[in-house]
């Protein structure tokens, strides 16, 4: 693939939600969701982000072999972002050994819910199952205890703390452990 | 209070670490720290246990407060006369 063409769409579903490709349509209210205080307070960075600069990260986005950025749909509504990135700078996402996950869950109302593993079981499922990524990685603050207890229950070990952060890593085989019982829950049949 | 308020209000305490006391009808997740995705998870289990029902996946997506809990555990059966 070179840097100009455009990446074929990846869609996933399963444990009730669907990951879409991030549309152009998509990108205000993904703009005011990142820019939200709430959210942003666990972000890395604590930048908000301008109409422009949204615009050119979608620009680049579109063509970067090293990235994806899915709208996490739920009952067919928006309720957050999901994203993977390489972790080695300029390796493509299907030669990539190493993969960082990303999500946020933008609507209050599936924050404290089983639903917020959904989106995270689809994406490490892929990485994993479809890309052969052999492990995933994540950068989470200190101090966000409840992004770090959500990620030890999915077998995230912890790697490195350096400088308020904690790099933590998983395997396959810890996830498949892990991640049994909580798939367990969102397998179930449904009432529709 | 019903046996099975009882139990419910037990389920809770136990799932989500709290005093008794907190379990009121209004309790819902994000309202305290202690109820978050993984102790959602735990509450499930344990009122699963407790009641001896299976909940279908959308009700314990939709399980999101402590009376919402009572509605989606009527229709599996338990009263709460």
């Amino acid at each position: 693939m070179t840097d100009r063409e455009v990446k074929p769409p990846v869609t996933l579903s399963g444990y009730q939600v669907t990951l879409r490709d991030v549309a152009r349509d998509d990108l205000e209210m993904i703009r005011n969701w990142r820019n939200d205080p709430e959210t942003r307070q666990h972000m890395l960075s604590q930048e908000t982000i301008s109409p422009e600069q949204q615009s050119a990260w979608f620009d680049r986005l579109q063509s970067d072999p090293c990235q994806r950025q899915w709208l996490i749909l739920y009952r067919d509504k928006p309720i957050g972002v999901a994203s993977i990135k390489s972790v080695d700078e300029g390796v493509p996402l299907d030669a990539a050994s190493r993969v960082e996950p990303g999500l946020y869950i933008a609507d209050l109302a599936y924050r404290g819910n089983i639903l917020a593993f959904a989106p995270t079981l689809l994406m490490n499922d892929y990485c994993f199952g479809q890309l052969g990524a052999s492990e995933l990685q994540a950068t989470v603050k200190e101090d966000n205890e409840a992004a770090l207890r959500y990620n030890r229950k999915l077998g995230y070990r912890e790697v490195e703390h350096q400088s308020g952060l904690v790099r933590i890593a998983l395997g396959p085989e810890d996830y498949e452990v892990s991640s049994a019982p909580i798939k367990a829950f969102l397998s179930r049949p449904v009432r529709r | 209070m019903s046996s099975n308020q009882q139990v419910l209000v037990d389920g809770f305490a136990t799932a989500l670490a709290i005093p008794a006391e907190q379990v009121t009808d209004t309790l819902a997740y994000n309202s305290i720290p202690q109820w978050d995705s993984i102790a959602h998870m735990t509450l499930v289990a344990e009122l699963e246990s407790r009641f001896d029902v299976m909940m279908d996946t959308d009700d314990i997506i939709d399980m999101s407060s402590v009376a919402k809990a009572r509605e989606i555990l009527g229709k599996y059966g338990v009263t709460f006369d």
